[in-house]
């Protein structure tokens, strides 16, 4: 998960919480929470994360909880663990069985 | 049937009168044939019972079943089924209600269902209420989705 190369990188750990709006030119993982839009080139949410605002990425891969609006301009994948709330934007989309979405979906 | 007739020929082709007799004799050989066809057949559907809407057919109106639907035709209207598969060729225009719903074809409308599964190829367009739900990558949906 973790790049040897952590330039342009955010990681928020368990229990972190972040409030703001964060624009990561790399990976963004969460762990922890992050209250405000957050932007990158991909962003991982891991099954404690929780990001409550704005996410825009080119792929965005989901175990823990987005709610509000998404979204993923290349993949999202909500994975069996996964929760997504909200209005989303996909160009290409994976929900494991077990993942939950609610809100609307479009097609970019 | 007709191999058989051909074969009668030239035996019988000495005498008009036997071949005439000849006739009757091949098509009552070739009746029961065909009625243990039949019979085969029914008796294969029987134990799974899948109602199967083929391609190139086209449905308007309402289909309610308490079995398997296989619709690669198309539906314009409202069905009802324990599990519904719309297979590639597939198009269902209006609501589907189901406890089991795989798509690889195209539905246009709300989906009502417990257990939906999306294929790579499918398109969904509409209202989507359901229990779990899987979607597989390439999936084409749009709409508004509600976890039961």
């Amino acid at each position: 998960m973790v790049d040897a190369n952590q330039s342009g990188c955010l990681f928020v750990g368990e229990g972190v919480i972040l409030k703001g709006n964060f624009a990561v030119p790399d990976i963004a993982s969460v762990s922890g929470v992050v209250e405000g839009d957050l932007s990158a080139k991909q962003v991982i949410v891991e099954a404690s994360g929780l990001i409550r605002g704005k996410v825009v990425a080119e792929s965005v891969d989901i175990r823990g909880e987005v709610a509000e609006q998404l979204t993923a301009s290349r993949s999202l994948i909500i994975r069996s663990s996964g929760k997504v709330g909200g209005s989303v934007h996909y160009a290409e989309i994976e929900i494991e069985k077990g993942g939950s979405l609610h809100g609307d979906l479009h097609l970019i | 049937m007709f191999s058989k007739k051909s074969n009668d020929i030239p035996e019988n082709s000495s005498d008009e009168s036997q071949n005439a007799y000849s006739e009757p004799v091949t098509e009552v050989a070739g009746e029961p044939d065909q009625s243990y066809g039949y019979e085969n057949n029914a008796n294969r559907a029987n134990p799974i019972k899948p109602s199967i809407i083929s391609e190139g057919f086209e449905f308007v109106g309402t289909i309610t079943s308490e079995g398997v639907l296989n619709i690669s035709g198309v539906i314009k209207g409202k069905v009802t089924a324990k599990s519904v598969l719309i297979d590639s060729s597939g198009l269902v225009e209006g609501e589907l209600f189901s406890d089991q719903v795989m798509v690889k074809g195209k539905v246009l409308g709300d989906i009502n269902c417990q257990e939906l599964n999306i294929g790579p190829l499918a398109e969904v367009d509409g209202s989507v209420s359901y229990d779990s739900v899987h979607i597989q990558r390439g999936g084409k949906i749009k709409g508004h989705f509600i976890k039961k």
